[in-house]
């Protein structure tokens, strides 16, 4: 089946050290179409290739010098969609089986007729066509479910935002008429609604951080600012829970390098994921610190903890920490969220956690 | 008891405009409607309501825009109140949009949904 991949000509590298193999193959294979480099020693045959990227690459086991494994290994790991065929001199089929287990797609015992080495060529070629065509299609694949994603996060987002409008404007038709009842109804409504939104919104924002359109520019960031702000932010929700919100930060932290607005998000999350778990009369604390390297916060609370078994897996999207029959507010994505956007500030978020004492986030970024 | 001061809402999405045309109608308001950008702009000349409120993302992007823009150049358009009504303030290009020199002036942009008193207020603000 001839393959439609017409984008470049078709290159093949010969590695071997016997003039006579690099020249016969040239000229048989110069004949059939293709373009073709030679050269008889492993180390330069690895910097043709890398310059010159050949669909198809014949390797001579037999190298003097450097290995022709060794030069299999390097090109597979360098050179994405590489097709490899071996040329064993003295038929032995061990080292062709090794290099094959290595990742050559082929082999060509020594001695070949140009027909032999035609067809190898010509399959290997067909061979590299395919992985081409497989990689367009996977990269086209993702961006439809992309696509797909944004489309529909726009699409959910837009009846939440008329439901939730509905509903305020139904209060105030209603005006007194409606009874306490009535009113509960509506906030339960309201508070559902939220979390769909909310989870929506995660949801988005987890892609954009995958497509790096979240982050765009970071700047230089003082991070007690961003505690400060976070904690204003958090501080009704934690007065109406009864938890009291302390901080312990010095003046002196050194700056970081970020995206402010994303920061915030994370720091609320992580606050606001603890007064889920921490009953009323309890303390959420948030310290920072740094050393030479990293500038460090931790965010303690005295709830529930998260038992042993169960830690490792709450970075994961829609894992929740909960018990049987309860009901745990948000979407279920919001550590997910945090963790991906430390990783984008190339800092780390760790959890330590005693049940029944309580669980503390440890943040750190690089200076 | 004076005039009712007369609103006109630009939004595509039907139930969202009910909804905002009734919080308005319910504090004394006259509320006229528009679904599309081009009928918004003729409700403007032919109605000439004392504010207008407009969604920012109608079946285009930027459709808000563009009726802000004519509104802002034709003739005694240039002081209508305009509130922009906005669904998009997750990401895009609107993301962090501001009035500025590009952009036509607008009095004030709230997000979706808007809560009643909020609205009221600006609203009343705005009519003096």
């Amino acid at each position: 089946m001839p393959m439609s991949y017409e984008s470049q000509e078709d290159l093949v590298l010969i590695i071997d050290d016997e003039e006579t193999i690099r020249d016969g193959c040239r000229q048989v294979l110069e004949k059939s179409g293709y373009d073709v480099i030679t050269t008889g020693d492993g180390s330069e045959g690895i910097r043709i290739a890398r310059e010159q990227k050949p669909n198809l690459v014949f390797v001579d086991l037999n190298l003097p010098g450097m290995s022709g494994l060794e030069v299999i290994d390097i090109l597979l790991a360098d050179i994405p969609h590489i097709v490899l065929v071996v040329i064993t001199g003295y038929a032995s089929i061990v080292s062709a089986v090794e290099s094959m287990k290595r990742g050559a797609y082929d082999y060509l015992p020594k001695p070949f007729t140009p027909d032999q080495l035609r067809a190898v060529t010509k399959r290997g070629l067909d061979h590299h066509a395919l992985i081409i065509e497989a990689e367009r299609l996977r990269a086209a694949q993702e961006e439809m479910a992309r696509d797909f994603i944004t489309f529909v996060s726009h699409e959910m987002r837009s009846p939440l935002m008329t439901v939730q409008q509905s509903l305020e404007s139904l209060r105030v038709v209603a005006g007194d008429c409606l009874s306490d009842e009535a009113n509960q109804i509506i906030e339960r409504c309201e508070k559902r609604i939220r979390n769909l939104e909310d989870l929506v919104e995660h949801w988005l924002n987890i892609r954009q951080i995958e497509e790096g359109t979240l982050i765009r520019d970071k700047g230089i960031l003082n991070i007690a600012d961003i505690l400060l702000h976070s904690m204003e932010d958090m501080a009704p929700l934690c007065e109406k829970r009864g938890i009291v919100l302390k901080s312990d930060i010095p003046e002196d932290l050194p700056a970081i390098t970020g995206d402010r607005e994303s920061l915030v998000r994370v720091f609320v999350n992580i606050i606001g994921n603890a007064t889920k778990y921490t009953p009323a009369g309890g303390t959420i604390s948030i310290r920072a610190r740094h050393d030479d390297y990293h500038v460090h916060v931790a965010i303690s609370d005295t709830g529930r903890g998260i038992p042993k078994d169960k830690i490792p897996f709450i970075f994961e999207p829609f894992y929740r920490v909960k018990e049987r029959g309860e009901h745990i507010e948000g979407s279920g994505l919001g550590l997910t969220f945090c963790k991906r956007i430390m990783d984008a500030h190339a800092g780390k978020i760790e959890v330590s956690s005693e049940e029944g004492r309580g669980t503390t986030f440890n943040l750190r970024f690089p200076r | 008891m004076a005039e009712k001061r007369k609103i006109l809402l630009i939004d595509d999405d039907r139930d969202f405009l009910m909804a905002t045309k009734l919080i308005l109608e319910k504090n004394g308001y006259e509320v006229l409607t528009a679904e599309n950008g081009k009928a918004g702009v003729d409700a403007i000349r032919s109605a000439s309501p004392d504010l207008a409120i407009v969604d920012m993302m109608m079946e285009t992007w930027g459709e808000g825009f563009s009726v802000i823009s004519e509104v802002r150049a034709m003739e005694g358009g240039k002081d209508l109140p305009l509130i922009i009504l906005s669904g998009v303030d997750l990401q895009g290009p609107y993301q962090s949009f501001e009035p500025s020199e590009q952009f036509p002036r607008v009095d004030l942009i709230l997000h979706k949904p808007v809560k009643a008193d909020d609205l009221i207020k600006h609203v009343k603000a705005l009519l003096g």
